[in-house]
């Protein structure tokens, strides 16, 4: 053959698209032709370009989970077996029959067809309604079998699945159990919807965004392997961190492996062998995250600012994407070393992406732990406008507080159900009659020319407190404006942890009838010292202050005045006698005053500074001039 | 090994959802990716398998065994084919900009966007090329379109494309040399060098 094969031949003959003797033709020319081999190769290589797009896209789990939903819902044509419905064959007979007596009648002694046409006809009607039944009656026995657990587990993980593998190695016969696992399957078999939770119970850890989470189910298991399948889609799961360990039958129960199948997402299978069959408790123990709690106090000051009553209470938020049911919630108050474990089981590199980032879609974007709080915090707030936020004030349930070696843990009285994207605020302490002290500071490096209003007390026993530590949280203060009981908001601030036996000074922000006016009424210098060459190196400088301190409310107030002198080198004349003051560091004085209600007092003092070579002279100046 | 087709389908007719969640996940990717190069638009062909699936809930009591594959691509086929005739007399445009406008710009803007991109200059030369891939195969009739992606893509015999498609396994063969001669023409020489 002498003619080059073209280029529909080669295409013909790489697809096996050609007729056998087409197929023959170009093998022969092609082992004999280089020129035609390389333009195949040629070819070859243009076409490898069509693998680009292979495997292109793939279905992501919301839309799996969206096309069986929106199968689930259309209602499937029904397959009607005949055999289940008697009278209808019996009706077919019968006019099969007449049919059939008919057509003997009228064929006489010769009538052969007329004998097998009544199952003849009946055969192809029954035939494939039975062939169904044969094919169903396993399967359905098998579902029996599992008590019709195909129904959703409107509390258990995302579409979590149990999985009971049957057939092969797994098909033990009762009193043995094959020796050799079986082969985890990428496909799944006979999918069975785990069962929902016995109990739950939440430990969150404050601060470090992270929930251990204990939960019992009762699983039931046939004798032989067993495979527990699970999805973790859309929650904060780690997957890591999951355990599974039977409650009961431990010596004939064991959790061989946990097994992450490839190509499924957000999926893992555990192997069990057991040597028993029926229901098993077992406890599922994982870590999450979007669990949060936050401590919230409201003090109400008594008229006359002396005492104050505390409430405390935790609110507590799940945004983990899993519903929780009668949830026993336990907190964790406290900064210690498990802070920072929990905070490297969160950064360590899961091998099936972090449960972050698992959410691709849903939280992979969104910048992890930092914006999940930023978005806690939207949610919470959006909860609050609609209304959404559980207040259990009506059953008010005691929140135990026990202290825990290094950290401290209260436990939430009964069970609480925190359905996802919901919070709940719960009643934690309530303190009556704590003596407080109100105190009103005028520091202009620190907050200008407003004085602030301070309310302060301890976390002790004379305070009516100091049973546990106080955790991290907003307070809100009110006054009682009348006789009435009518609250005022006077202000509200963020404290840290107060651990038993701090004292805690609360900011409540300006205070607008209590006036603190420092006024110069004199400048000068003096004692100037001059170098060599008749340049001043040394200098005092004096001033002499008046303070003008204004009270406007009814009642009386303590001042605490501090002023700073920008230098070490300083010396202080007293004012008369009545306004005392301390040296509080080593540029600033503090003066501290009570003035009666409705008064204005004034006082006046002159700080002399010391420069240049004048520091040296007087390198305790502040002090000396004092004594 | 894992379960079967059919115990699957036989399964989902028993009403184990279950199984029938595990039938969209095994042929997922394989049918969305049919309908993706046959529309050659995401959010369509998401819906066409979302279309497909019902189909298959709703008929499964019709499947009478043979490779299922087959079946489940022939009804994908027929749902594609009835989107298109409804496509034609009204057109649809997506809300999703990502998909339909400047589909290309896009894509190649979300590659370079990627930190895991290897070298920004290579992913740009093979996004063009997947580009020119996808042109030239949105350009062919819908017969060799859809020929070529069963017997190419989905790996489905000669026999099998003739099964979904309804016709003879020689016009299967005269589509498919087609289509493979008019891609000749058009996919770029070899990959990593544009013409």
């Amino acid at each position: 053959m002498n003619r080059h094969l073209t280029e529909q031949q080669l295409i013909d003959y790489q697809f096996k698209l050609a007729s056998e003797a087409g197929m023959e033709e170009a093998r022969a020319h092609l082992d004999q032709c280089e020129a035609c081999r390389q333009r195949l190769a040629e070819l070859n290589r243009k076409f490898a370009a069509l693998d680009l797009l292979r495997d292109e896209v793939k279905p992501s789990d919301a839309l799996i989970a969206r096309t069986v939903e929106n199968a689930a819902r259309t209602r499937r044509a029904r397959v009607l077996p005949l055999l289940s419905l008697p009278w209808l064959g019996a009706t077919a007979a019968a006019i099969l029959v007449g049919v059939a007596v008919l057509v003997v009648s009228n064929l006489g002694p010769q009538g052969q067809p007329g004998g097998v046409l009544a199952p003849t006809a009946s055969e192809p009607k029954a035939a494939p309604a039975q062939r169904a039944e044969e094919r169903i009656a396993p399967t359905s026995e098998r579902s029996a079998a599992y008590g019709g657990k195909a129904g959703a587990d409107a509390f258990g993980f995302k579409q979590a699945l149990a999985e009971s593998v049957v057939g092969g190695p797994l098909a033990a016969k009762p009193e043995e159990v094959a020796e050799k696992p079986p082969f985890a399957p990428a496909s799944a078999i006979e999918l069975v919807v785990l069962p929902r939770r016995e109990n739950v119970q939440l430990t969150i850890y404050n601060g470090a965004d992270l929930t251990l989470v204990r939960e019992r189910r009762n699983l039931t298991l046939k004798q032989g392997w067993n495979w527990l399948q699970f999805m973790w889609a859309n929650t904060l799961i780690d997957p890591t961190s999951l355990t599974l360990e039977p409650l009961e039958h431990k010596d004939q129960v064991q959790v061989q492996q946990l097994v992450f199948p490839p190509r499924l997402r957000e999926l893992g299978r555990w192997l069990i062998r057991s040597e028993t069959s029926g229901q098993v408790p077992f406890e599922l123990t994982y870590l999450t995250s979007g669990l949060s709690w936050r401590a919230f106090y409201m003090g109400t000051l008594s008229q006359d600012e002396r005492t104050m009553h505390l409430e405390a209470y935790v609110r507590v938020s799940n945004n983990s994407g899993e519903d929780y049911e009668d949830a026993q919630t336990r907190l964790i108050v406290g900064r210690v070393h498990l802070l920072d474990q929990i905070r490297a089981l969160a950064q360590r590199q899961y091998p099936y992406g972090s449960p972050l980032s698992a959410g691709t879609g849903t939280l992979g974007g969104m910048g992890g732990y930092g914006a999940l709080r930023d978005r806690n915090y939207g949610l919470e707030m959006r909860g609050k406008v609609a209304g959404e936020l559980v207040e259990s004030l009506e059953e008010r349930k005691e929140i135990r507080k026990e202290g825990l070696s290094e950290y401290f843990l209260y436990t939430i009285e009964g069970t609480e159900t925190i359905p996802n994207e919901w919070g709940k605020r719960l009643l934690s302490l309530e303190a009556d009659g704590i003596p407080v002290k109100a105190l009103y500071k005028y520091d202009e490096e620190r907050w200008g020319t407003q004085t602030i209003q301070f309310v302060s007390f301890a976390n002790d026993e004379e305070h009516k407190l100091g049973g546990t530590p106080l955790p991290d949280g907003t307070v809100r203060v009110y006054g009682r404006a009348d006789e009435q009981g009518h609250l005022s908001y006077v202000g509200g601030t963020d404290v840290k942890y107060i651990p038993v036996g701090e004292e805690i000074e609360l900011n409540l922000g300006p205070a607008h009838l209590v006036e603190v006016k420092p006024v110069l009424m004199d400048y000068r210098t003096e004692h100037h010292v001059f170098d060599q060459n008749g340049n001043i190196n040394g200098w005092d400088e004096v001033r002499i202050w008046k303070i003008e301190v204004t009270n406007t409310r009814t009642l009386p107030v303590e001042i605490e005045i501090t002023r700073g002198f920008e230098t070490p080198y300083w010396t202080l004349t007293p004012p008369d006698s009545a306004v005392s003051y301390e040296k509080h560091d080593v540029t600033h004085a503090r003066y501290r005053l009570t003035l009666e209600p409705r008064r204005k007092r004034a006082f006046e003092y002159t700080v002399t500074t010391y420069h240049g070579v004048r520091e040296q002279s007087f390198p305790n100046a502040g002090v000396l001039d004092r004594n | 090994m894992g379960s079967s087709d059919e115990s699957l389908i036989a399964a989902h007719l028993a009403g184990d959802q279950a199984a029938f969640c595990e039938l969209v996940r095994r042929y997922g990717d394989g049918v969305l990716g049919y309908l993706f190069h046959m529309t050659g638009n995401l959010s369509q062909a998401e819906d066409l398998f979302q279309e497909t699936f019902k189909r298959v809930h709703e008929k499964a009591h019709t499947f009478r065994g043979g490779r299922f594959k087959s079946w489940l691509f022939t009804i994908a086929t027929r749902a594609a084919i009835d989107s298109g005739r409804r496509r034609r007399r009204l057109r649809v445009v997506s809300l999703d900009q990502g998909d339909d406008c400047d589909e290309g710009n896009s894509s190649q803007v979300t590659t370079l966007a990627d930190d895991n991109a290897a070298d920004p200059a290579d992913e740009m030369v093979k996004e063009e090329q997947k580009q020119q891939v996808r042109r030239a195969i949105e350009a062919l009739p819908a017969k060799q379109r859809a020929t070529l992606i069963l017997a190419y893509y989905q790996q489905l015999s000669y026999q099998e494309v003739a099964q979904v498609m309804g016709c003879s396994i020689g016009t299967v063969k005269t589509q498919m040399s087609r289509a493979l001669a008019a891609l000749a023409r058009r996919l770029p020489d070899s990959i990593g060098v544009t013409k």
